[in-house]
């Protein structure tokens, strides 16, 4: 569905010196530096799957979506999806996707949503009978009724960014990428979105990118993870093989009997786990204990900070 | 006709947005009206001190005016996100016009309208085309009506133009607004008056560089036929359509080039 083939992607940085006289200078000569956004990345991705994107501030995240988007050229390197290659026939390939910007909303501020969900209808040229189920199935899914009437400026940030998925999915795309969907939601807007989400990958087997700061979106929707960092792939599989592999780290909280809590962590691979048990009951007198799994969050902080090497 | 959906649809989308706030979009509109109206009575103030000006007497500069306000009344309708392109790429929502299956060019014009100067500056524009357009003696018939609705379809392509040239150099520079001040609002500055009155090299500019003159001079020239028109070819009378068509293409083709320039923002 999605091939991404060696894909780079640089910036031209001027060089800016100090001082009034380098200012003037840099009128005339400028200098630049090269920065890599995308630095040689590859990955494809099969139909109906559900793939995180993540990595720290700056690591070529919405890059990379924006070359698979059709809204950026790479510079070197190829990408193909669903057999076109997006920035080439942007107009034919955008039919097929949806792109849900976190931070900016393609709603128009003073009108109902509805207003907004009609001039969509007529640019994707949307059949009426299938927007009307669909928008149906997605203010019920959602649960919109309340406010598909009010204008977007009186809508909370959880009731807009549902507008706004349900404004990149009227016309059915079988790609969909998610720029930071649930930034800045609370848990209930961010669980609600997590389920539709789920449902329309299971229902309509489509295929969706997300990026997000939120571990909890990745551990509760995606089936599968890259990590990108300083522009490379750092890491790209199942969620569950990044906490098996890299993180064998288990935390013990233990409660003794005279009411102090103890917390240990450690290693499994290793000390098993029965010689850490032997260890701790032979030293203390245990009332209850506590077996706490790595928390992705923790995983992906070391990673970022180079404490995990991923190979 | 899918085309013609979406442009009514973004227009009503327009209407209904600024009547959510009447009151304060009627004080706007008023206060465009009020700010372009009070440039004009100062200048005819000063314009009643001369008899006239290289023969063309107040009225006849009225008429030129009106020209200059009923252009930018539908520039304002077609061309708002044009007018504003640096602020849009700046803000990244021209990313958003990127991921839609219509032209770039074709969204942009149909996408956002400016009702309230629209408003205000046709009103204007109405209201100097009424009062000047009965005592300069211009006979109308159905060929000058024809006529005349053609000068405004060629004067809005020629703006029309420009602001695309303008919005594509927002591909290499990240600030184009000093330009266009210079290049737009300081020659239809001039262009309210006769450009012969003006020395030759404004003369050249205002018809072959940034071509004012065929939004307003020469077509003022077909309906009022002053003396000072013979300084000119008499062909200029006839083809601002044509000059309005080709300045759109050329603009057309520059767009085209510079949108493969397109470097988005960081979020």
């Amino acid at each position: 569905m999605i091939e991404v083939k060696n894909v780079k992607k640089y910036y031209k940085v001027a060089k800016r010196e100090k001082g009034l006289s380098a200012s003037l200078k840099h009128l005339f000569s400028r200098k630049y530096d090269l920065k890599r956004a995308v630095d040689d990345i590859s990955f494809s991705i099969k139909e109906g799957e559900i793939v995180g994107f993540i990595g720290p501030n700056g690591a070529g995240k919405s890059t990379t979506i924006k070359m698979l988007s059709g809204i950026l050229y790479p510079d070197e390197g190829e990408v193909v999806i669903d057999g076109f290659i997006p920035y080439k026939q942007r107009k034919t390939f955008v039919k097929n996707i949806g792109v849900v910007f976190g931070q900016k909303s393609q709603l128009n501020w003073d009108l109902p949503l509805i207003e907004s969900f009609e001039l969509l209808k007529y640019i994707y040229k949307i059949p009426q009978q299938k927007y009307d189920k669909n928008l149906q199935k997605f203010t019920e899914l959602l649960d919109m009724q309340g406010f598909l009437n009010q204008p977007v400026r009186q809508l909370s940030l959880g009731q807009r960014m549902r507008g706004d998925i349900v404004a990149a999915l009227l016309h059915s795309p079988k790609i969909v990428f998610f720029d930071e969907p649930t930034m800045g939601l609370d848990v209930v807007a961010k669980e609600k979105i997590r389920e539709f989400v789920k449902y329309m990958n299971e229902m309509e087997n489509t295929t969706m990118i997300f990026t997000t700061h939120d571990m909890q979106d990745i551990e509760k929707v995606c089936t599968r993870l890259i990590i990108i960092d300083e522009g490379r792939k750092i890491y790209d599989g199942s969620v569950e093989q990044i906490k098996n592999q890299y993180a064998a780290l288990k935390s013990i909280e233990i409660l003794l009997e005279n009411g102090k809590k103890e917390k240990y962590t450690f290693d499994v691979n290793k000390t098993p786990m029965n010689e850490v048990m032997e260890r701790l009951f032979s030293k203390f007198d245990i009332r209850d204990i506590s077996i706490c799994e790595p928390e992705i969050d923790g995983i992906i902080r070391d990673i970022y900070e180079g404490g995990i090497r991923v190979s | 006709m899918g085309e013609l959906r979406i442009a009514l649809q973004s227009l009503k989308m327009s209407i209904l947005a600024k009547l959510q706030y009447r009151a304060d979009s009627f004080v706007a509109t008023l206060a465009v009206f009020l700010r372009e109206a009070t440039g004009i009575i100062v200048i005819y103030l000063a314009l009643m001190k001369f008899d006239c000006i290289n023969e063309w007497n107040v009225d006849e500069m009225l008429f030129l005016f009106s020209l200059l306000f009923i252009t930018y009344s539908i520039i304002v309708v077609l061309f708002a996100d044009l007018r504003d392109f640096s602020c849009m790429i700046r803000e990244g929502r021209f990313d958003r016009l990127m991921v839609r299956p219509r032209g770039l060019l074709f969204q942009l014009i149909s996408n956002n309208a400016d009702v309230i100067a629209a408003c205000g500056h046709g009103m204007l524009g109405l209201v100097l085309f009424v009062v000047s357009a009965g005592r300069v003696g211009i006979h109308w018939d159905f060929l000058t009506v024809i006529y005349y609705i053609t000068t405004v379809v060629g004067g809005v392509l020629i703006q029309g133009g420009m602001f695309i040239i303008f919005s594509s150099l927002s591909f290499y520079f990240v600030e184009t607004n000093s330009i266009r001040d210079i290049f737009y609002w300081n020659m239809r500055r001039f262009a309210g008056y006769p450009i012969s009155i003006y020395n030759k090299l404004i003369q050249v500019i205002m018809i072959y560089v940034v071509p004012f003159a065929f939004v307003n001079y020469f077509p003022a020239q077909y309906l009022l036929r002053k003396p000072d028109m013979e300084e000119y070819p008499e062909i200029y009378l006839y083809i601002a359509p044509v000059v309005g068509i080709v300045i759109y293409m050329a603009a057309y083709v520059f767009w085209r080039i510079s949108v493969k320039n397109y470097k988005s923002t960081g979020n």
